[in-house]
């Protein structure tokens, strides 16, 4: 377990810097993970993809399909790779406070 | 035919028989058939194997250590030398003085080579954190092997010890590191149809 | 001799049940290949700098001989006379918690498996083969990273290694298919699904699915321009196989014969595979070996398909659609142990005006950092990146603002590099660069 430290805020996180507990996670906690990886200042498409895929999560125990994310949120695929330059899974996901996702991510 | 001439025989022979036991344990044996349709033909990847891949200009442990690399070398060729001549001091066969005292000074050199291996050894902090009792040992033995022959071939006295040391050379061979004059091969081999097979080696470029 | 017995025998008994497992594993493998591998390192210590741990880190422990010695070790303690007798003389080590521990910590934390030292070694030891045996010796322990093993059971359990349910694949191949229809103004344009008597069965990462589609439409973009007779299998599509990776031979089977029953079931006649370092060595050279018998149909990987489709001009490629510079990345696994070596080259040539080679390159090249099962495996992920610096500074020095690389697990390693090392470049499929170079014919209607 790492301890992530973000603005005076301790976090234990994995080793990919995803939260050990995703209980823990709030929106206050997202916003702090966005300015730490890069995404920056998080805007109205930002969380509304932040909160499909953390309801996602809790409903189905599984991060959504990038599809889904499309589809639910109204964007366009590119548009959430510019949105998120981590990408969906180590961006997106990790701010939702999910854990990481198996495979090659 | 002293008794010292009968150790050293028994001791060559146990060192051959035990060294062909390892070499046909390591050779390619039941579960290595290998069920991938090849790419290539292995013979040539094999040949590459023993020959352009061992050279400096592929191999970073030789170009990066250039050094090390060479001391290597030479004390392989001091070690081969040192066994050729065990043949001809066992039958004693003299050499004209020119000759002898040509393999004296190389032999020299390439202990000198050994002795050089060894001093790094005991000083990196890098190979002391991967060597055990048995690389200094083997080194030691190796070295001592051709100071002896060097020893013998100036001063044409103790022979018993050389016998001795050599017996012990050969008893040890295949005990410890120096086995890999069997290893040696087969991992080249192994190596070769490995990447042979896969289309990976003769790299052609 | 006798008694000498006795303390051995005396010694092996305080072996736990799941030790002796791992020790016996370790016999039943010993043939003359791995006989060699463990018998031949002379611990000269000159591979170091051919290693990238060991060249970003400097910690004398990740030198390849060293990680050959700690299985060797035990090897030798346990499987030869010698190290039974004299232990201390060989370096042979006691198999107890403490040795377990390290172990886990080197391969599962400190390899790789990437191969380059073996090229370089002074006597040719295969070192990833002996890392992935000693994880196969930790899969009897029950003791892989967790991360990995889960991706294991994923796929195993699930069909693929990410969990995605069956009709939300679906879901999102028809949508790519209504994509690629939209795309090049043809309504014949599709992506097949479970099609039979094609001539193709294509693979898919479950990454591009989940996350990252724009390969597969890429790719299905391709196979339109070659007028291809292809298929996407929806129940068996998983190119990866994390079991190599872990060790566990057994998974490793089960996964492979699910292809090869997927295609007689499509009674397809080749496999392609999808860009996946491991996948291709994993399926094109470990699988028949898994399963103990040659394949009845053909495998290769969709970047050596692609090079036919430009050699045969079934497509046609414009490189000044890809204007900006391209260097390329060899994923170790399938060019250093894949064979798969300049089709790759052939086809970015083809496909982009600049393209520049980064050194060391080809069967020479350094790994990324995230081979060998390193990105399902979250605590070395600080190791991880650290040793992804010999890349990134590899990459930087090319001056390329594209990477290219035909495998998945090698982009998002190089995503994080990217990040990381600030590179400021774009990571690619090779099939994404070709996609956009693509000239399509001009309908005759
Ligand atoms: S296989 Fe790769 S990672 Fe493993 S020791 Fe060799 S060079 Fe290092
Ligand atoms: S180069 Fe080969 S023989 Fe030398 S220490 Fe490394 S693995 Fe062992």
């Amino acid at each position: 377990m790492t301890q992530l430290e973000i603005e005076g805020k301790v976090f234990n996180v994995d080793g990919d810097g995803f939260l050990v507990n995703p209980q823990l996670w709030n929106e206050e906690i997202a916003a702090l993970f966005a300015k730490h990886d890069g995404t920056g200042q998080l805007n109205e498409k930002h969380w509304a993809i932040i909160n499909f895929i953390r309801n996602h999560w809790l409903e189905n125990d599984m991060a959504p399909m990038v599809r889904k994310i499309c589809q639910n949120t109204g964007l366009r695929l590119k548009e959430i790779y510019t949105l998120f330059p981590m990408g969906p899974a180590k961006g997106a996901c990790k701010i939702a406070g999910l854990p990481k996702p198996d495979g090659c991510v | 035919m002293t008794i010292f001439h009968w150790i050293l025989l028994a001791g060559f022979v146990i060192c051959l028989l035990s060294c062909l036991y390892h070499f046909f344990m390591a050779l390619p044996a039941g579960k290595d058939i290998d069920y991938a349709t090849p790419d290539a033909k292995t013979r040539q990847a094999v040949v590459y194997s023993f020959t352009k891949a061992m050279s400096p200009k592929k191999k970073e442990t030789a170009f990066m250590h250039l050094p090390t690399y060479t001391a290597g070398i030479f004390y392989h060729l001091g070690t081969f030398l040192s066994l050729f001549l065990v043949i001809f001091i066992f039958f004693n066969v003299s050499f004209p003085t020119w000759l002898a005292y040509s393999i004296i000074v190389f032999l020299a050199f390439t202990s000198i080579c050994g002795l050089s291996i060894l001093i790094k050894r005991m000083t990196s902090s890098l190979l002391k954190n991967l060597s055990n009792p048995d690389d200094y040992f083997s080194n030691i033995l190796v070295t001592g092997f051709q100071i002896i022959t060097a020893i013998y071939l100036l001063l044409n006295t103790g022979l018993e010890y050389y016998f001795i040391i050599t017996t012990i050379l050969f008893l040890y061979l295949p005990i410890g590191k120096l086995r890999h004059t069997i290893y040696f091969f087969t991992a080249r081999l192994h190596l070769g149809i490995f990447y042979g097979r896969r289309g990976t080696w003769p790299v052609k470029k | 001799m006798a008694g000498e017995k006795v303390i051995i025998m005396a010694k092996n008994n305080s072996l736990t049940e799941k030790q002796k497992k791992a020790l016996k594993l370790l016999k039943s493998r010993l043939n003359g290949r791995l006989l060699t591998h463990l018998n031949s390192c002379v611990h000269c210590g000159l591979c170091g700098e051919s290693c990238h741990y060991y060249l970003a880190t400097k910690n004398k422990n990740f030198i390849p001989g060293k990680k050959v010695d700690i299985v060797s070790s035990i090897y030798q303690r346990y499987h030869t006379l010698a190290g039974k007798v004299a232990p201390r003389l060989y370096g042979a080590k006691d198999f107890n918690d403490k040795t377990v521990e390290e172990l886990i910590d080197i391969v599962f934390g400190a390899c790789s498996m990437c191969g380059r030292c073996s090229v370089h070694c002074s006597i040719g030891v295969d070192v990833p083969y002996i890392v992935r045996t000693a994880r196969s010796m930790l899969v009897e322990m029950e003791l892989v990273s967790p991360g990995l093993q889960s991706t294991v059971d994923a796929a195993i359990n699930t069909g693929n290694n990410m969990g995605i349910p069956r009709d939300e694949f679906v879901d999102t191949l028809e949508w790519l298919s209504e994509d690629l229809e939209m795309e090049v103004e043809d309504e014949d344009a599709s992506i097949p699904l479970d099609k039979k008597g094609v001539d193709i069965l294509y693979t898919l990462n479950p990454r591009e699915p989940k996350f990252f589609p724009l390969s597969i439409s890429a790719i299905a973009k391709i196979y339109y321009a070659a007028k291809e007779n292809w298929t996407l299998s929806t129940n068996v599509y998983d190119v990866t196989n994390y079991a190599y990776f872990s060790g566990d031979d057994k998974g490793a089977k089960e996964l492979t014969e699910r292809l090869c029953d997927e295609m007689s079931k499509l009674e397809a006649k080749t496999l392609v595979l999808a860009e996946c370092g491991h996948g291709y060595r994993a399926i094109r050279w470990e699988g028949p070996n898994w399963i103990e018998r040659p394949y009845p149909f053909k495998v290769i990987s969709v970047v050596e398909l692609i090079g036919d489709y430009i050699r045969s001009c079934r497509i046609k490629l414009d490189p000044s659609l890809n204007k900006l510079p391209v260097t390329l990345h060899d994923p170790c696994n399938m060019v250093r142990g894949g064979g798969v070596i300049e089709v790759q080259r052939f086809v970015i040539k083809n496909a982009v005006e600049n393209f520049i080679e980064m050194m060391p390159n080809r069967a020479n090249n350094f790994c990324c950092g995230g081979g060998g099962g390193q990105l399902a495996m979250s605590e070395y992920a600080e190791r991880r990146i650290k040793s992804g610096k010999i890349k990134a500074d590899q990459i930087r020095k090319t001056g390329a603002k594209i990477v290219a690389t035909p495998c998945h697990n090698c982009i998002d390693q190089l995503m994080e590099l990217n990040k990381e090392y600030q590179l400021g470049v774009e990571i690619k499929t090779i099939g994404e660069l070709v996609a956009d170079a693509l000239v399509l014919e001009e309908k005759s209607n």
